[in-house]
């Protein structure tokens, strides 16, 4: 009774949607894309013109737009840039702004954009990671981050150590939210303490100094924050609390927890409902014990 | 933003960066102590002149009390605290990004408030230090006179563009205290889950409008003195204190002293 009920629903939304879409949609729209040839280099827009399919996503506009590789004035240009895997909000590479707003093109349904804003669809790289080409950014700090905080439960030994402690079930609710992160950046990106950092090789500079001289660079600003929430969720797992003063210590640092201002954008974009502000506040107790603990018992 | 010119070895960090967690949290706290607090029983001091002049003559009294105290602990409590959280809080603000037009949620429009009210409360402040302060005198301010506090500040305030500054001054002085106080249970670990977040909003928007209403209360309430009364009971105050500190001797009482006239 209940699943027929459910299926019925279901199907009523489907149809809804679907005949909604039939009565308003285009027979073709617009999408202006914000273009860069190569790192350091001018960006410049650049309309297309794209038939109109029913249930498009960014992704598959993008693969249109690579098909025709024909600008809305006809003319014919190299296919626009994008990074994209899994399709189904997961693995957190096709980060973009879409409509000015961060969020990953796979879950960006061309009818629903067109009925917030039917003149066109604007896609742009995200603005605080350096562009590698068009829409594809280099997201290397998102992961600089994790390893500033050790985001990981260390096991590594040279013999087997046995079964770990048991997790509580309520342990495991608590945690599992935030194990749901991919990575995609976009907490980074809404946030207004969140600043870009491109470091660019000097000539004739070894891969190793380039490479520890942007570390430097990224450690002395903000982690994001993905990375405080990592930190909480493996300082909560009773395995990986065994580091957790090296998590805390690494939150407190430069460009630590300190440079959150509030403004909790991270928490409003984040595709995975991630509570991300329920981690930074824990963070910040943590991080006020820690810095009491570590004043007075030293 | 971009940083293309740092230094290789990650060791060599400044002062300032390495205690970065340290000033962050001592900002926040003065924010609360003693700046926001000093807010308070300025406030609730200034609405004190809704009771008539002679009680709100009182309590400058009582403050002026202190003596040569009083620029001690104004330094110490006040001005040296507010200068550092000044100081880190314009650091923090070059450093940020604004985004409110690309995403207009509540909370990224309180943290962009934060930010703008901050700066409107610290050039308001300084004008108001120049305008009634005695430090404000050798630049031609320093119009309140503790002595004959009402009559004075009635005075300073009295002209409409003042009054609309003082109004917009005072209110961006007591959001940014009562969201301060909001974000700093953030920072600090006071309140955690997003339901004690918004309980803890409400706590902070009552603290707003009870501020707020003082605030805006002191200034109609010192625009509406009277100033040749607050001047006649100002004057008797000012007799009676100087009575009591032994530093005058009542006119009807030179006479019939023995000894007094050497005669």
């Amino acid at each position: 009774m209940i699943r027929l009920a459910d299926g019925q629903s279901v199907k009523n939304g489907v149809a809804s949607a679907a005949e909604a879409s039939a009565k308003k949609s285009p027979a073709s729209f617009r999408v202006r894309v914000l273009r860069q040839d190569a790192p350091g280099r001018e960006s410049y827009w650049e309309c297309h013109v794209i038939p109109y399919e029913a249930n498009m996503n960014v992704i598959s506009v993008l693969q249109r737009i690579a098909a025709l590789s024909t600008t809305e004035g006809g003319r014919s240009v190299a296919p626009v840039a994008w990074d994209c895997n899994c399709l189904e909000e997961v693995c957190g590479s096709c980060t973009m702004l879409v409509n000015g707003r961060t969020r990953m093109a796979c879950t960006a349904l061309v009818d629903r954009l067109l009925d917030e804003q039917p003149e066109e669809i604007v896609l742009e790289p995200m603005s605080k990671f350096p562009v590698v080409r068009d829409l594809v950014v280099d997201r290397r700090r998102v992961f600089r981050s994790l390893e500033r905080v050790k985001a990981w439960v260390p096991i590594d030994g040279s013999y087997d150590q046995g079964p770990g402690p048991r997790i509580s079930p309520e342990e495991q609710e608590d945690a599992y939210p935030l194990a749901t992160c991919i990575s995609c950046g976009c907490c980074m990106e809404a946030c207004p303490q969140f600043t870009k950092v491109e470091v660019t090789r000097l000539a004739g500079e070894s891969q190793e100094a380039f490479e520890a001289r942007r570390n430097d660079a990224f450690d002395k600003n903000f982690l994001g924050a993905h990375a405080i929430s990592q930190a909480m969720l493996f300082n909560a797992h009773p395995t990986g609390k065994m580091i957790a003063d090296e998590r805390l210590e690494a939150l407190t640092d430069r460009g630590g927890i300190q440079m959150c201002g509030n403004a909790q954008n991270c928490v409003a974009v984040c595709p995975k409902s991630i509570p991300l502000t329920r981690s930074i506040a824990r963070a910040g107790r943590a991080a006020t014990l820690w810095a009491i603990r570590r004043f007075f018992d030293r | 933003m971009s940083s293309s010119s740092q230094s290789v070895d990650a060791g060599d960090t400044s002062f300032l960066e390495r205690h970065q967690f340290l000033i962050y949290r001592l900002f926040s706290l003065a924010g609360l102590v003693p700046v926001g607090a000093f807010l308070v029983v300025h406030l609730l001091t200034n609405a004190s002149v809704l009771a008539g002049p002679e009680v709100f003559q009182s309590r400058v009294d009582m403050i002026h009390s202190l003596g040569p105290l009083l620029p001690v602990v104004e330094w110490l409590f006040i001005f040296l605290p507010m200068i550092f959280h000044a100081a880190v809080g314009v650091a923090i603000i070059a450093g940020g990004l604004p985004n409110v037009g690309s995403y207009p949620y509540s909370g990224n429009i309180r943290y962009t408030l934060q930010r703008v009210t901050g700066m409107i409360a610290f050039v308001f402040i300084l004008g108001h230090i120049w305008q009634l302060h005695a430090m404000g005198k050798p630049l031609g301010g320093g119009a309140f006179d503790p002595h004959h506090a009402a009559s004075t500040a009635a005075v300073a305030l009295q002209p409409m563009l003042v009054a609309v500054l003082y109004a917009i001054g005072v209110l961006s002085a007591v959001y940014h205290l009562a969201n301060g106080m909001w974000s700093l249970g953030v920072t600090w670990g006071i309140w955690t889950s997003p339901a004690a977040m918004r309980r803890a909003s409400w706590l902070s928007i009552a603290v707003g409008v009870a501020l707020g209403a003082a605030g805006l209360g002191s200034l109609a309430g010192m625009r509406m003195v009277d100033v040749d009364e607050a001047k006649l009971i100002e004057g008797r105050m000012s007799e009676a204190r100087e009575l009591l500190e032994g530093k005058a001797v009542p006119q009807a009482a030179v006479v019939p002293t023995e000894g007094s006239q050497g005669e």
